[in-house]
């Protein structure tokens, strides 16, 4: 107990350093490259003056370091300010339609609204890719030289190869257009979810399915199954109850290290590529219209999120094995 | 060949190279890939046609196999008349050009960055492994977004973000790699015999790191392919008129239902080129295994 508690406060004081690290770097990203904001509220017919005014409101004058200050100070009471752009409705308020009637969004709650959505998409996705992958992983490491290990090889080799964008239009294509099975573009319910959370499970199972087969090939390598079997115990149980423990701890870094990174990015793909509405198009969509509080705050979240992640898998990797405490 | 030093085939990179070459599948994707990026290379130089000029008469053609395609335009074209199977080329050309540029940066500073941090130790190596970790818990896509999507992308910035998103992988396991060299006798010897420390390191040290990353340098072309493909799709890729295959995919899904060739030919190309790098890749990979008895230096993939 002590040793998870000691490990806790540092991995998390560490893992704070970054994100905050990260969030001063994407902040001054934000404010040094050309393009000024307050121009695109406004739109084209605001003069210098009413420019100058906002930007000076909206502290956008102020040096960096000030407005970072501030920035921490609303965040650390879960304030991640307001959208640029979004009104509270929903629509668009930019380009000289704002007659100051309709408020300005919380990133927050734009945020809010949209992680159900991409939860619900990455979880399908994940859960189709381990559905599809340990089976095949599992298979292929205890033949590593038989046909089920070079199906593996192959199946694995195209999915890395098959770009997620391309795939997508491929199967909007194919399953939607042509055939009709599903619908593809928005979200009306759940169906909408299966085609993007299929390019999702596409990618990771790339790795997963490779990763598995090489982890598990390789703990069968071990002394300790040979021993076990001298000791009378039977392949089954060695496979099951200690082969399977051992090739775990691989995965589960696999899982925090690259796979976060993985899902996080195709995710934001998917959803544009399907017109999903979760975080990844609330982003992409940020980014065309300079919305830079949004950009700011989903980045500082899906940065924590990782940090979070890798934290945690750390954990339960010193968990299922006692020997990483030490 | 004869260029290269005999004694070239019997260091560790040699026998890497060797062990993947009397594979016979190695031989034939390598082939097939060579021949793949030459083509990209020499067609489009050698065509008549401009890649960029429009034909409005010959909209929406299908490739030559189908109802109403013509022997002019192989694969079809796009809906301003533009041979497709010419953007395709050089969307590959330009992809590859991207990839590989960006991979040699990113393991040149990934280099760098590890063997100093390998060798030196002690504060050096703290503070770079920390800027590291910083930098891989950044996801490559809003790095991505936040310096492109907000100025104009230039095959330079796309680059510059490419670089920035992948060294640390390389940065890592050749520290790794340093850290079990620098324990070895020849490097012990090079030090009595009064080496300097930039010496040891870039004349000693450094021809060893090779054999490790070559493999993850080679998938990571494909990587990037693929990733520059998605900053053309989202709009903050190299921008139109040059061919990417980001813009020519995110021109073709408003065609989808009409003219599927649009988008399903260029994939084709990418998909070709990133398999054959794929399967070149894990070649080396188990080439790699053979030569050095197995064992990674670092947890990846």
């Amino acid at each position: 107990m002590a040793f998870a508690l000691t490990f806790l406060l540092r991995r998390l004081s560490q893992g704070l350093v970054i994100v905050l690290l990260v969030g001063f770097v994407i902040f001054s990203l934000l404010r040094i490259v050309p393009g000024d904001p307050v121009r695109i509220m406004v739109g084209p017919m605001a003069t210098e003056e009413q420019v100058e005014q906002i930007a000076e409101d909206l502290g956008l004058r102020d040096p960096l370091p000030v407005q970072f200050g501030r920035y921490l100070a609303d965040l650390a009471r879960g304030d991640l300010g307001t959208s640029f752009i979004k009104a509270t409705s929903g629509a668009s308020v930019a380009g000289g339609r704002d007659d100051g009637s309709a408020t300005r969004a919380q990133v927050l709650d734009l945020i809010v609204t949209a992680i159900p959505f991409s939860a619900l998409l990455a979880g399908l996705g994940v859960l189709l890719a381990i559905a599809f992958s340990i089976p095949l992983g599992i298979a292929a490491g205890l033949y590593p030289n038989g046909w089920i290990s070079r199906l593996t090889f192959a199946i694995s080799s195209v999915f890395v190869s098959l770009p997620n964008i391309w795939l997508g239009i491929l199967l909007i294509l194919v399953i939607s257009v042509q055939l009709g099975w599903l619908p593809a573009i928005g979200y009306k319910g759940i169906a909408y979810a299966v085609l993007p959370a299929i390019v999702l499970a596409v990618e990771l199972s790339a790795v997963i399915v490779r990763a598995l087969a090489s982890a598990v090939a390789s703990t069968m390598q071990e002394n300790f199954v040979r021993a076990g079997i001298v000791r009378g115990l039977t392949m089954r149980h060695m496979i099951t109850h200690h082969v399977l423990r051992n090739s775990a701890i691989p995965m589960l870094n696999l899982f925090g290290a690259q796979l976060g990174g993985l899902l996080l990015g195709s995710l934001f793909v998917v959803e544009y590529i399907f017109n999903y509405p979760g975080l990844g198009l609330l982003t992409v969509n940020a980014v065309f219209q300079r919305d830079f509080p949004v950009i700011q705050g989903v980045a500082i979240l899906t940065t924590a999120v990782l940090v979070l992640i890798n934290i945690l898998v750390d954990l339960v990797s010193a968990g299922i094995d006692r020997r990483l405490q030490y | 060949m004869s260029s290269v030093p005999s004694h070239f085939w019997y260091s560790v990179n040699g026998r890497m190279l060797r062990a993947a070459w009397t594979r016979p599948q190695f031989k034939i994707v390598l082939i097939f890939l060579v021949a793949l990026v030459a083509l990209a290379i020499v067609l489009p130089m050698l065509s008549s046609v401009s890649a960029t000029s429009i034909s409005v008469r010959d909209r929406f053609a299908p490739p030559m196999l189908w109802e109403g395609g013509t022997a002019a335009h192989i694969f079809g074209t796009d809906q301003l008349g533009r041979d497709l199977l010419l953007r395709s080329l050089i969307g590959l050309r330009n992809a590859v050009l991207i990839g590989v540029v960006s991979v040699l940066g990113m393991f040149l500073l990934g280099s760098l960055i590890g063997i100093v941090a390998g060798y030196m130790g002690g504060v050096v190596d703290t503070v770079l492994m920390r800027i590291t970790d910083a930098q891989m818990s950044i996801p490559v896509i809003i790095l991505a977004i936040t310096i492109l999507g907000v100025s104009r992308p230039t095959p330079f910035s796309v680059i510059l973000v490419l670089i920035l998103a992948g060294w640390p992988t390389y940065a890592r396991v050749i520290r790794s790699v340093t850290l079990t060299e620098g324990r070895k006798e020849f490097v012990r010897a090079a030090k009595i015999i009064g080496a300097r420390n930039l010496r040891i390191m870039f004349r000693h040290i450094a021809p060893n790191i090779l054999p490790p990353v070559a493999f993850i340098a080679v998938l990571d072309v494909a990587r990037m392919m693929i990733f520059e493909a998605i900053f053309g799709f989202i709009g903050i890729g190299i921008q139109p008129p040059v061919p990417t295959f980001g813009n020519i995919l995110a021109d073709g899904t408003k065609y989808l239902i009409n003219a599927w060739w649009i988008t399903v030919v260029p994939g084709l190309f990418l998909f070709a080129a990133l398999i054959s790098l794929n399967l070149v890749g894990s070649a080396l990979e188990s080439a790699r295994n053979e030569v050095l008895g197995g064992g990674s230096h670092d947890s990846r993939r």
